[in-house]
């Protein structure tokens, strides 16, 4: 920072019309400090300053600035205006991943059968997973388990990667806190299954508690 | 004559040991039975057929009858018919499979539109037999009678409304009928073979099914119309043809997840991607989801716990791929899919980041690309629908990002001017009590309001073509002076008000008067020239033609209603202008 700025513009060039605005606004805003500027209101893009400041508004600004010094780097909050100003408003960068803190979790697990208590699946791994789903009434609404001889070799676990809202949040949640082997009972409440609209398709109402016997199998 | 032929060749040949036939021997015995067939001596033909002495010859030569016999079948002449059938029989029953193959499959490709159906109707069967006994290594001929069928299938008018798909005059609904029954016992076979071995994947005849199921979904399934019929327990014929296609799938062990899944997980160019196409196109998937998602087909066997969000997420990627077609079938199943998809998740709940998914923004452009060119009324006016229910799925962050976008992209004026209406109605919502967000009110909204209150072409705008636009943006401003308060200035508006004065109002100014003057001239040089040319002298200076339809002339009276009506255009949006600027006057000047 120069530590002494020389006038370069003597009263006569700065009355004189070779001289715009523009120019003096230009000097003003490169060297003066962010307080000067604001109180002169020279603030802001230089079209609009010239337009709402008088030519001899801005004489007298660049006097000012000379006589009491207020350069750049001279004003005792001007670091922290920089800094303010630097931090724009990015607010949108945020991460997704913000965990807010939205209380207790919003599903039941009774272990039926215990698992290896070793083997836990990580989010984005592939689980497989026997279950039937019931709602509260005992209404089965679907399974993968099926009772028949002939079709028992056939069917399959259920295949998805875990944690990452492929499933209901419920089951997401549950099935992280499981071991390879395990057999569980979840009662999920509704915000963490299919909440306020249900599943006209699949026969769930409305604000639905759902009741699911999983049985993790394999993971990976 | 011909008949005297025949048998010289029988005769001839009776003589030859089994395998010694020559091709001439070959090529006799078809031109004569052919003759034969068609001279009308169906019954000696028969005879010859029929008799023990002849059963090598027929045993090697017969399918060269295959062809004759069924156009005389075709043709059900009475008296030849009866020996005809029997004789095609009994060809069936003797002659080799491999041979009867490539016969039967010959004249089902050959055969002529108007006789598909019926050709297709009379040989499934005796080509099942066939293929039945070929045994283990009848996969690639079953792969290619299916693709064969279907491709004559394919040429089929697809039904468009119930009583047509009723009446079937093209056949179409009988021959996906007879083609269910055609594939059963091979989809028995594979299903089967599933108990016992675990590894199916490699199973050449479960892909063959495969392949058939994945092309029956692109034609005709996605071109059919497969609403339930209302008050009734029976499904109509394409419908249930639908359904029947699913329950193979599932049958070959294919599973309905993996399958929507799939493009999902491989997404590197495999070797044999091609193959990899084939088995699994873009179209055939996308038919599939809107069967389960939209007609509710064979969603028992989707599991019911995959999360809203992520339904629409892979459905993105099928909707595109029907909306980006020109075909009403498709454009409305898209359609269809999209609101469903949308309907499971609730309002003001998809997250901002949903958009940085390539899907999410060129599905809405491709709606949009429906809403303003499809010739189709119905199906722009629920694209516009459907426009609005994805808008109010997104949280207000999600609605922030999108709008900007929209608006960047669009060219349209109408969109975008109805964009900048969801946008005041944004602010409106925000500036209510309890609702305020840092979306639509505060520093975060003044990108987006500058974005809005602009002219795209600064002063060079063309005001007639943007009307849309303008007014929304102009209304919008005119909104903020009245709702936001000068001392609270919640969205921004007052602070930012004079660079919207330089940038926006001015330019608008200027662009008016510019448009006006133009305008008087050419009114005033029209009455000029009509005074001049006088009432007689009314002729056109060039005919328009659209869409093939000519255009009536423009009289010189139209002519210069057109240019007044633009000068009433100019005037509205000047009106508006002056009442922002009377309202700006009174709050700004003490």
């Amino acid at each position: 920072m120069a530590a002494e700025l020389t006038r370069e513009w003597s009263d006569e060039q700065l009355k004189s019309d070779d001289l715009a605005k523009k120019d003096i606004i230009k000097f003003l805003q490169d060297h003066g400090a962010d307080s000067f500027l604001a109180e002169h209101k020279l603030m802001g893009n230089i079209k609009n300053v010239s337009k709402t400041a008088k030519k001899e508004q801005l004489i007298a600004a660049y006097n000012n600035l000379f006589e009491s010094k207020r350069f750049k780097g001279t004003d005792p909050l001007e670091k922290v205006t920089e800094q303010v100003k630097a931090v724009k408003i990015e607010e949108k960068e945020s991460k997704p991943e913000e965990v807010v803190d939205e209380g207790p979790p919003k599903y039941t697990k009774y272990v039926l059968k215990k698992g290896d208590k070793e083997n836990f699946p990580k989010k984005g791994e592939a689980v497989g997973c026997w279950y039937v789903g019931t709602l509260e009434d005992g209404t089965v609404f679907d399974s993968n388990v099926t009772t028949s001889a002939k079709k028992k070799k056939q069917s399959r676990p259920f295949s998805f990667k875990v944690g990452l809202g492929r499933v209901i949040r419920g089951w997401d949640e549950a099935v992280l806190t499981m071991s390879k082997g395990e057999k569980a009972r979840l009662e999920i409440q509704s915000e963490w299954a299919y909440g306020r609209k249900g599943l006209p398709d699949a026969k769930i109402p409305p604000n639905a508690n759902l009741i699911f016997e999983v049985e993790l199998v394999s993971i990976d | 004559m011909a008949l005297h032929q025949l048998h010289d060749v029988i005769r001839r040949c009776q003589a030859i040991p089994d395998d010694g036939f020559k091709a001439e021997d070959y090529d006799q015995f078809q031109m004569a039975g052919r003759s034969c067939l068609e001279e009308g001596k169906t019954a000696e033909v028969l005879d010859i057929v029929t008799d023990e002495k002849n059963k090598e010859i027929v045993k090697s030569m017969g399918w060269n009858l295959l062809g004759p016999l069924v156009k005389i079948v075709l043709k059900k002449e009475a008296e030849s018919l009866q020996h005809c059938l029997t004789t095609l029989k009994h060809v069936l029953e003797v002659c080799s499979p491999k041979e009867l193959l490539v016969g039967l499959l010959e004249q089902i490709e050959d055969a002529d539109v108007d006789n598909i159906a019926e050709t297709i109707i009379l040989l499934l069967q005796p080509l099942q037999t066939a293929l039945l006994k070929l045994g283990k290594k009848k996969a690639s001929s079953l792969g290619m009678s299916l693709s064969t069928v279907l491709n004559q299938i394919s040429q089929l008018p697809v039904p468009y409304t119930k009583e047509q798909e009723e009446e079937d005059v093209y056949g179409l609904c009988q021959c996906c009928a007879a083609l269910i029954e055609f594939v059963k016992p091979f989809v028995d076979e594979v299903d089967r073979g599933r108990e016992s071995k675990a590894i199916v994947a490699e199973n050449e005849q479960r892909i063959e099914l495969l392949k058939f199921c994945m092309k029956s979904l692109g034609n005709p399934v996605l071109q059919s119309q497969l609403d339930k019929i209302p008050d009734s327990a029976e499904d109509p014929p394409l419908r249930h043809f639908a359904a029947e296609i699913l329950v193979i799938l599932s049958c070959i062990g294919e599973s309905f997840p993996a399958l929507l899944l799939h493009h999902l997980v491989k997404k590197k160019a495999e070797p044999g991607f091609l193959e990899e196409d084939v088995k699994y196109p873009m179209e055939s998937l996308a038919c599939l989801s809107y069967l389960l998602f939209v007609q509710h087909i064979g969603i028992e066997r989707f599991p019911t716990v995959f999360s809203p969000v992520f339904i629409l997420q892979f459905n993105m990627q099928y909707i595109e791929v029907l909306l980006k077609s020109s075909e009403e079938s498709m454009l409305s199943k898209g359609l269809e899919l999209y609101e469903k998809s949308l309907q499971r998740t609730e309002d003001n709940s998809l997250p901002m980041q949903l958009l940085e998914v390539k899907c999410f923004l060129s599905v809405p452009q491709d709606l949009v690309t429906v809403m303003t060119l499809c010739p189709i009324q119905h199906l722009r006016t629920e694209a516009l629908a459907v426009f609005q229910l994805y808008i109010d799925k997104f949280d207000t962050e999600g609605k922030h990002k999108l709008f900007g976008c929209l608006l960047k992209i669009s060219q349209h004026a109408g969109v975008q001017g109805y964009i900048i209406t969801n946008i005041k109605n944004q602010i409106d919502f925000s500036l209510k009590p309890g609702n305020s967000n840092v979306w639509f009110s505060g520093p975060q909204l003044l990108p987006l309001l500058h974005l809005v209150l602009s002219l795209p072409e600064g002063p060079e705008t063309d005001l007639l073509q943007n009307f849309d636009r303008i007014m929304g943006s102009l209304n919008l401003l005119r909104y903020l002076l009245i709702r936001d308060k000068e001392w609270d200035n919640h969205t921004g508006i007052w602070t930012e008000l004079y660079k919207i004065e330089e940038n926006f109002l001015k330019l608008l100014h200027t662009g008016l008067k510019m448009s006006k003057a133009h305008y008087e001239a050419e009114i005033k040089k029209t009455k000029e020239n009509n005074r001049k040319r006088g009432p007689k002298e009314s002729k056109a200076v060039c005919t328009l033609t659209v869409g093939g339809e000519k255009l009536s002339n423009v009289t010189p009276e139209m002519h210069l209603q057109v240019l007044q009506s633009a000068m009433f255009t100019f005037d509205l949006i000047e009106s508006v202008l002056a009442r922002i600027e009377e309202i700006i006057e009174v709050k700004v000047k003490p």
